[in-house]
């Protein structure tokens, strides 16, 4: 899949409601980038672009670790404030993947090797101010 | 009338027993408790697992520590929600199965509405009951949440954050910077000795309800701040601090902490306040409150209780006392007397609800 670029949080937010349409119904998608890349905005575009709920009703996720959006059809996870891979097991994440829900997990690819082999992930860089380079790759 | 309340919708596991809505009899948490090594040292975290593992010596601390009997309550109160499902399980099963054990009734209780009854319940048992119609401005980790709160307890959302919640921000800059988790209590211990109109934080103007509050941008400006000022030495010199000594003291801290930085501690303290009271205060002149309160985590924080007292408001403002602010389950108790007066009593099969709302 190409490389996207947006201008502002509102073109991130609308490019998130286009990858919903393209993205796989279900399964992980990692949302990966440093502190303050976008992640969490690009997760309310996403989740706004699935009907789901309203892109201002996503809110971050990292003290309450799981958000559940339009009945359990996405769920927006952030394991920021986990350290272990024994943390990792106790959320129950492994149940998620077996719904048919779509998985957004941010902080996910510090415990890359603990969750499915298959899945999508969207890097996010800050280029600049208010510049975003997103890319995003599919694995088997 | 003694109500047993149960909390366990995130990291802490907590019990307490509240008389007659003011009188906290007990209130045990388990990440806090002195007895550590008679749960295994373990501090309860994430996890169902630690839940479980606690849920029954605290409430047996709980009912022991204020002379209860299981038959001498009035009803059973849990947290519904919201949380983590597999947290909330745990407290609300087990307070379901004491129900139907004993036949003391079960009621269902909102952790953000348990929040606000921390500080309510203060405020009447100090002789200074909260006048109405009321502000609840819930400030913590997981929530940033201001309300319009009615006699009888009646809720109306008028803002929340878009984004981050400000104890979020907290712990992110804390972190960022090569601080302790969470990063509330040593910015807040730090900032005092610093300028807090060093650094300008501006706050970008949202469309939408003025009433909403945001944080990411102040937590990105303060990443682009330190980028630019080739911090990585002192960073690095934290985190080897941290590495040695979990839990450093404020002056081990301090001696690792230049002005320069400490300034821009100051000044974000000083931003993520004024944006928190300031939006508080908006909301508390759109209806005419007669009283604001502030609940939750952040509520510790000393820079926003001097704010806030000396931002010279028509009103009062309230804060509960550091024990009630953080999770525990005397707010969870609290909240459930106007329900057992009212007879609003929860069947035992009613769901956890990881995503319910207060309004």
């Amino acid at each position: 899949m190409p490389t996207y670029r947006t201008a502002s949080e509102e073109e991130t937010v609308a490019l998130g409601e286009r990858l919903a349409r393209v993205l796989p119904p279900h399964g992980l998608v990692l949302l990966t980038g440093n502190l303050g890349a976008g992640k969490t905005t690009l997760a309310k575009g996403i989740v706004s672009g699935l009907g789901a709920a309203p892109a201002e009703e996503v809110s971050s996720p990292t003290f309450t670790l799981i958000h559940e959006y339009g009945n359990g059809r996405v769920y927006h996870v952030d394991l920021y404030r986990l350290e272990e891979p024994r943390e990792l097991a106790t959320l129950g994440l492994d149940e998620l993947f077996e719904r048919d829900a779509l998985v957004l997990i941010e902080w996910g690819e510090r415990f890359g090797r603990f969750l499915p082999a298959e899945r999508t992930e969207i890097r996010i860089r800050a280029v600049d101010h208010d510049e975003r380079e997103i890319e995003v790759t599919q694995s088997l | 009338m003694r109500i047993l309340g149960i909390e366990s919708s995130c990291d802490e596991t907590a019990a307490a027993v509240v008389e007659d809505g003011v009188t906290v009899l007990s209130s045990v948490v388990a990440s806090q408790m002195s007895t550590h090594g008679k749960y295994g040292g373990v501090v309860p975290e994430l996890a169902s697992r630690e839940h479980l593992r606690a849920i029954v010596p605290v409430v047996r601390e709980a009912l022991d520590l204020s002379g209860t009997k299981l038959e001498d309550l009035a009803a059973i109160a849990a947290t519904v929600g919201p949380g983590l499902v597999g947290s909330l399980l745990v407290g609300l099963t087990y307070a379901k199965s004491l129900s139907f054990a004993t036949g003391v009734p079960l009621i269902a209780v909102n952790h953000i509405e348990g929040h606000i009854h921390a500080t309510v319940l203060e405020a009447r048992r100090a002789g200074t009951p909260v006048e109405f119609p009321a502000v609840a401005l819930v400030v913590s980790g997981g929530h940033t949440h201001l309300f319009e709160l009615r006699e009888g307890f009646e809720y109306r959302l008028l803002g929340r954050t878009r984004d981050d919640a400000a104890g979020e921000a907290f712990d992110k800059v804390a972190k960022l910077l090569g601080y302790s988790y969470p990063g509330g209590p040593v910015v807040d211990q730090l900032s005092p000795l610093g300028d807090a109109a060093a650094v300008r934080f501006t706050f970008a103007k949202m469309k939408g309800n003025a009433l909403d509050f945001s944080f990411s941008g102040l937590k990105t400006a303060v990443l682009r701040w330190v980028e630019s000022h080739d911090m990585q030495a002192e960073i690095a010199a934290r985190r080897a601090l941290l590495r040695e000594n979990p839990s450093p003291t404020p002056e081990q801290w301090l001696a690792a902490t230049p002005q320069r930085t400490l300034d821009l501690l100051a000044s974000f303290q000083r931003a993520v306040i004024a944006e928190l009271l300031t939006r508080a205060a908006a909301a508390a002149e759109s209806i005419a409150a007669r009283s604001l309160i502030v609940s939750g985590g952040v509520a510790c924080n000393s820079g926003l209780r001097a704010a806030a007292k000396a931002a010279g408001l028509p009103y009062p403002v309230y804060f509960p006392s550091v024990g009630l602010s953080t999770d525990n389950a005397a707010m969870i108790a609290a909240a459930a007397f106007p329900k057992l007066a009212r007879g609003d009593f929860a069947s035992l099969d009613i769901a956890a609800q990881a995503n319910l709302t207060l309004a």
